[in-house]
């Protein structure tokens, strides 16, 4: 091969991969990490509950059920989720289960923040060595997965939930919510 | 042969022997327990800190993920077998160097590439051209370029 046809070679062998690395890569949102659980079987737990019981995800399989990762420390995201959450609560509870699961926080802190904000009412259990939250793969609180009555996990919210977020990803468990 | 074949060959063989190395460096199944959990916690990001590996990190997940590490190592769990327990989990952004042979190679090959051209380039610049050999000029060509320099002469 002469010199001059690999030098023109090169333009197109530089200047293609980089416009694609380019392109693919302003294309996504860095923040957005897709959760390999999706589509797949939720992690099985059993844990103390903040109010001292027990608590296995067994329980709750048979009815779809939105896990809740946040702590108290977690502010202004958990603050401005928690309305959300309990709106949720008051409005599907009768066919939904919600679940905090305190993400790397004392009980007696995350108790001070429900007084302080409201209980909603529904439960929330400790992660004290951190397993639940490495099974689900979560980063940073808040992060919310939506599981189906199967068991299924079918959508993951990284960051606070607002009533439209909660909405769309509560209409992929819960027959009837608008997505 | 052209004069730049075997300095091109040669930075090939040293560009491949550098990969096979770095390859057979990665796979450490053959050492021990507690150095195997140990490169394999420093290949694992730290899930709630920021570009540090699980290895360097003092947080609780950091800590229980090097927990699990040990214990599937224990186990007799493949090097492989550990990262996918927690690409399961995480996905590949947990490793902090990808998995995907041809990742690794691309830097390398384009390395290798533009060492090639470059060698290439220098090669063919350095040597000037034997008089009468190289030279492209038509006889013809080569009389008015006469005639124009002994008019500028003149």
């Amino acid at each position: 091969m002469s010199l001059r046809s690999l030098r023109w070679l090169l333009v197109p062998l530089l200047v293609v991969p980089l416009t694609w690395l380019l392109f693919t890569g302003f294309g996504r949102d860095p923040r957005v990490i897709e959760s390999p659980l999706i589509g797949r079987p939720a992690p099985a737990w059993t844990t103390e509950t903040l109010d001292g019981g027990q608590l296995s995800s067994a329980e709750l399989t048979g009815r779809p059920y939105v896990v809740n990762f946040w702590a108290s420390w977690c502010v202004p995201a958990c603050v401005d989720e928690h309305p959300v959450l309990a709106a949720a609560h008051a409005e599907h509870g009768d066919r939904l289960t919600l679940v905090g699961v305190l993400f790397d926080d004392r009980p007696d802190d995350a108790r001070r923040f429900l007084d302080r904000y409201g209980d909603a009412g529904y439960r929330h259990v400790l992660d004290e060595r951190g397993r639940i939250s490495i099974d689900f793969g979560v980063v940073g609180p808040p992060e919310t997965f939506f599981v189906d009555a199967e068991g299924i996990v079918r959508a993951k919210m990284t960051g606070p939930l607002t009533d439209d977020v909660m909405a769309r990803h509560l209409g992929t468990i819960l027959p009837g919510v608008s997505r | 042969m052209r004069s730049w074949t075997l300095p091109v060959a040669l930075g090939l063989a040293v560009a491949l022997i550098g990969l096979g190395v770095t390859l057979g460096l990665r796979d450490g199944s053959a050492a021990a327990p507690d150095a195997r959990a140990a490169s394999l916690a420093a290949e694992l990001r730290c899930p709630d800190c920021q570009g540090l590996s699980v290895a360097d990190s003092p947080t609780r997940s950091a800590r229980e993920i090097r927990a699990q590490i040990d214990e599937l190592v224990a186990g007799g769990a493949t090097d492989d077998e550990v990262r996918e327990h927690f690409v399961a989990r995480y996905g590949e952004w947990v490793r902090l160097a990808p998995s995907a042979p041809a990742v690794w190679i691309i830097p390398f090959g384009v390395v290798v590439a533009a060492a090639a051209a470059l060698i290439a380039w220098l090669a063919a610049r350095r040597g000037p051209p034997a008089i009468g050999e190289a030279s492209s000029l038509t006889d013809a060509e080569r009389r008015r370029l006469r005639e124009e320099a002994d008019s500028l002469d003149a």
